[in-house]
């Protein structure tokens, strides 16, 4: 099942505005992908639009958000089904500081409908951290019924190994997302706890842009998938 | 200077009560970014910062700092600070901003 389960809509600030929900479900079928998450950064208020785009369109879809905690590390919520992830808005909203967005500098964070017509803006700036650790939104994750997946874990920005110097050991990620097979060598090196069976290691692209969505090259079996979103 | 008379001059409050403060300052480091302190830190500096994940016991025990002073108002769960009380680590809070809790150690000569 190939997939990418980690794409930023039009509601991201860093995003270009043709990351409609319709944009984003037509060039994954046709780029031949089975499984895609959008995952803007702390909102899922594209996901209503984003999960009746999925379904007319006919891809198999989980509906996310990348949370940036306090610590600035990015974590990644995945949901099975929508009003899941919906759940997290409200929390969301109490741990985000009210920082007014600077569309000329950041960029726009529009919200559609199921057709892409813009229907709103998102006015607080969405590259903020929340006031909530990185345990605590890995919990509130679990609360909502979602699955925690520590995003782009080696990158050199906001990264758990670039915020935190390493993973903490103990902590109940569901996930681990890596840039390549040659990250996952580095992370097993440098953590000798965690051990690679144990974990779901998962490789995604991170679009900003329609064309950055992933080639049909990454592969999930569909026991993994059974497991964790089953 | 030892930690301990550092305490008495700055008032500044100790979180691991009964830690050994018998230990040398030899120098301050300023970081947040947890990565870059482990790749800069010096052994016997006091660690300004206002990171108080749990990883900040683990990386100042690696880099061998004398204490980590945590600036700002920044709030240690509990327990981070049992953690630090475990491994013998003097964590202090200074209530003030790093810059001026680097000031701070300047005035004082360290």
């Amino acid at each position: 099942m190939f997939y990418d389960l980690h794409i930023h809509s039009c509601l991201s600030p860093c995003a270009e505005n043709e990351m409609t929900p319709n944009n984003i479900c037509n060039m994954a079928l046709i780029k031949g992908l089975d499984l895609i998450a959008v995952t803007d950064h702390n909102s899922v208020r594209q996901i209503p639009a984003f999960a009746e785009a999925a379904y007319n369109v006919g891809i198999r879809a989980l509906y996310g958000c990348e949370l940036q905690t306090a610590e600035e590390v990015h974590v990644l919520g995945l949901f099975a089904r929508p009003e899941q992830a919906l759940s997290m808005q409200s929390w969301i909203d109490e741990k985000m500081p009210d920082v007014p967005n600077r569309k000329d500098f950041f960029g726009d964070q529009l919200i559609c409908d199921s057709m892409d017509r813009v229907t709103d803006e998102e006015e607080r700036l969405l590259l903020v951290s929340l006031s909530a650790s990185l345990e605590e939104t890995v919990d509130r994750i679990h609360e909502a019924g979602g699955r925690a997946v520590l995003a782009h874990v080696l990158d050199r920005e906001n990264s758990v190994t670039n915020q935190l110097g390493f993973i903490p050991p103990g902590l109940p990620y569901d996930g681990l997302e890596i840039r390549s097979p040659e990250e996952k060598q580095r992370v097993l090196a440098a953590h000798p706890w965690i051990r690679e069976g144990d974990t779901l290691w998962l490789t995604d692209s991170d679009a900003h842009r329609l064309i950055e969505i992933s080639e049909p090259e990454n592969d999930m079996e569909p026991g993994d998938f059974g497991r964790l979103w089953g | 200077m030892k930690l301990d008379e550092l305490l008495e001059k700055t008032g500044w409050k100790l979180l691991t009560g009964g830690v050994d403060l018998d230990r040398e300052l030899e120098g301050a480091y300023c970081g947040d970014l947890l990565s870059w302190v482990m790749g800069k830190g010096e052994p016997g500096q006091a660690w300004i910062t206002v990171q108080v994940h749990m990883n900040i016991v683990a990386v100042a025990q690696l880099r061998e700092f004398s204490c980590v002073l945590i600036a700002d108002g920044a709030n240690p769960p509990q327990d981070v600070i049992a953690r630090a009380v475990d491994e013998g680590l003097p964590m202090i809070a200074t209530g003030i901003p790093e810059f001026g809790t680097a000031r701070k150690l300047i005035e004082l000569g360290i």
